[in-house]
């Protein structure tokens, strides 16, 4: 607790709360940081899951690096958006399903990369796209419900 | 805008059934945003699939493979116009002289010009292209610019809340 009250009082803290464009515009990356992310894990997981199968999944390598940068810009202004209230997000259900939605996706888009490049089971692999999909999704759902709950 | 211009239009939205059900249900407009926040990654991501290949970034793509993203987009965007019509409907006279909101559905209008022109100037000489090889200059230029566009689209749209007056 202590903590997070250092972080809520600390400068970003400030910035984010009283800069009158700063909510704004870290607010914009986060979504355009979202649209990156998750338009990587959603077009490569529609692959795996059978769509567009002329395209070797090992082609999406590239995209890969590009959804990485879009993790990055929304850690990062995560992180600053976060500074806002953290006493108050760090204890709200639907930020801790986000996060632990977001943990779970990583880890699955991890094991579905996995699985692709060895010999697992088409079917195994399938589920585990579906599973990644469906923690990706949650993770926006909890996110955009973070504004009402 | 001219409030007299977009009076008579914005009365007739905020009469819908569906403007109606948007200020009632409180589930609703939570639920909408959440069904365009999806949308726009669809999008997004269909985007990113084949605007890079043209671009050269994902160039082992199979760019013909690669243009099945296209019907994913469309799909997308006609939900998102569809919620965000509902948006609209909703509070006609918040969106109408917002600035951001003006700024983004100029944007998407642009968009959809460069997508015509993709579809029709460059859809076909594309799809010939061998894995690997380069698309021809112009083609990266409106890959780019689709790509650019969506971000301008993402974030005047996230700034509508911010501009009101």
């Amino acid at each position: 607790m202590g903590f997070l009250i250092w972080l809520e009082e600390g400068a970003l803290g400030i910035f984010i709360r009283e800069s009158l464009w700063g909510y704004p515009i870290v607010l914009s990356s986060h979504a355009v940081g979202m649209a990156i992310v998750m338009g990587v894990v959603i077009a490569l997981n529609l692959r795996v899951l059978g769509y567009a199968k002329d395209i070797s999944i090992l082609a999406y390598d590239k995209l890969f690096i590009i959804g990485w940068i879009g993790f990055i810009i929304n850690l990062i202004s995560g992180l600053i958006l976060f500074c806002n209230t953290p006493t108050t997000y760090f204890f709200q259900g639907s930020f801790q399903l986000k996060i632990g939605s977001i943990v779970l996706g990583g880890i699955l888009m991890k094991v579905v990369m996995n699985s692709v490049r060895g010999n697992t089971s088409e079917t195994m692999t399938k589920v585990a796209s579906a599973a990644c999909i469906a923690c990706w999704f949650g993770a926006m759902i909890t996110g955009r419900l973070m504004a009402y709950l | 805008m001219d409030y007299d211009t977009y009076a008579p239009l914005a009365s007739w939205f905020e009469s819908t059934w569906l403007g109606g059900q948007m200020r009632e249900q409180f589930w609703m407009f939570p639920m909408m945003e959440t069904i365009h926040f999806i949308g726009i990654t669809f999008l997004f991501g269909s985007l990113l699939v084949i605007d890079m290949r043209v671009i050269g970034f994902g160039r082992f793509i199979n760019m013909k493979a690669a243009m099945k993203y296209i019907p994913v987009a469309i799909i997308a965007f006609a939900v998102n116009l569809s919620t965000g019509i509902a948006f609209l409907c909703a509070d006609p006279f918040r969106y109408f002289p917002n600035i951001a909101f003006q700024w983004k559905m100029g944007l998407i209008v642009i968009a959809g010009i460069n997508a015509l022109w993709f579809w029709f100037g460059e859809h076909k000489e594309l799809s010939q292209l061998a894995d690997g090889e380069d698309a021809p200059f112009r083609a990266k230029v409106i890959a780019a610019l689709s790509l650019a566009i969506w971000v301008g689209v993402i974030i005047f749209g996230r700034m509508i809340p911010y501009v009101e007056y």
